[in-house]
């Protein structure tokens, strides 16, 4: 919208038409002058429309900072997303600790001498033991995916909250360089899996796309 | 054709969980000679010193795929015959004819069992 109109200048036109030839010192003062008054009115217009427009960001940014509040974003960062990839770590050991007592108590079975039958039975029970204690790795793990998976919800709930507040809208390319690279890796080498259940193919699909 | 007990037999897996288990689904069916990598650059290094009578490869491994190592074993004249079979969770269709386009022998969908593997190792030697 203009700020500003012809009668603004009406003065100092009418002025500068009276005053062609012959200009002096104070013929310069007062052009001043009446150009300091003509003016004064868009000043004061543009003073209103610039005030509005300042106070319309400000409270747009004021929102956007209640808004950013409320995601939390330091909490998340310090202690939410750290301590879900914690419970992580600490589920892929526990697996891996588990599976490594199997797999030692299934070669054990395997590579005992059977010939004292009585002898071989009492170590396959020993072993089969070890193999139910190492099992309860389960219900542990059970628990730490859970508070893995409310606190992805806890991130979820928040940034959909703020995409909405904001009505965001998504840009296309990368945050980073290691982000691109690794979205090019996927996509070259075709890394898409593991899939979930009805995503891929099967044994027996496979076959049938091999054969 | 029978398969070959002796042949030595290089398994591909960067989780050594994973080694373990096909190495001892492997000893089960009777082979004796086996090694391992823990993705396809290594993988090729050995392959380089010995000569193995199959692979058995996962896909997605760092630095580099099971997918680049068959690749690259089918063109190099030295390897290109050694049969190749992928063990891998990519289960889509784009992988599974990506794969066969490359030249691998067989297809294995993780999960898996032995039957599953034997079976697959037969079929190699089979055609």
């Amino acid at each position: 919208m203009a700020l500003a109109d012809a009668s603004h200048f009406d003065r100092l036109i009418e002025f500068l038409r009276q005053k062609r030839d012959n200009v002096t010192f104070h013929d310069i003062i007062t052009l001043a002058e009446v150009a300091a008054q003509s003016l004064q009115g868009f000043f004061q217009a543009m003073d209103a429309k610039v005030y509005g427009e300042l106070r319309e960001i400000a409270g747009y940014i004021e929102s956007m900072r209640r808004e950013i509040g409320v995601l939390q974003v330091n909490e998340l960062k310090n202690t939410r997303i750290p301590s879900a990839g914690e419970e992580l770590g600490a589920i892929v050991k526990a697996t891996e600790n588990a599976t490594n007592t199997i797999m030692e108590c299934a070669e054990a079975v395997m590579a005992a001498d059977a010939s004292d039958p009585a002898a071989y039975k009492a170590m396959v029970d020993d072993k089969m033991m070890v193999v139910f204690e190492a099992c309860s790795f389960q219900d542990i793990t059970g628990q730490r995916i859970a508070k893995v998976v409310e606190t992805l919800q806890h991130i979820e709930s928040r940034v959909a909250r703020f995409a909405d507040v904001m009505q965001a809208k998504d840009l296309d390319g990368f945050l980073t360089e290691a982000e691109r690279a690794r979205a090019e890796r996927k996509e070259k080498f075709l890394l898409n899996g593991p899939q979930l259940e009805g995503q891929g193919h099967d044994q027996k699909m496979v076959d049938k796309l091999f054969g | 054709m029978a398969v070959d007990m002796t042949m030595p037999i290089l398994v591909v897996d960067d989780y050594n969980t994973m080694i373990r288990i096909i190495r001892n689904l492997l000893k089960q069916l009777g082979f004796e000679d086996i090694d391992d990598a823990s993705d396809g650059s290594a993988a090729l290094a050995k392959m380089r010193e010995k000569r193995y009578g199959l692979v058995i490869s996962d896909w997605n491994m760092e630095p580099m795929t099971g997918y680049e190592l068959l690749k690259e074993v089918r063109a190099d004249p030295g390897l290109n015959k050694t049969p190749f079979i992928m063990v891998t969770a990519e289960s889509k269709t784009e992988n599974v004819i990506a794969a066969k386009k490359a030249g691998v022998n067989n297809y294995i969908v993780k999960p898996f069992n032995a039957q599953t593997l034997k079976t697959k190792i037969e079929a190699v030697f089979a055609e």
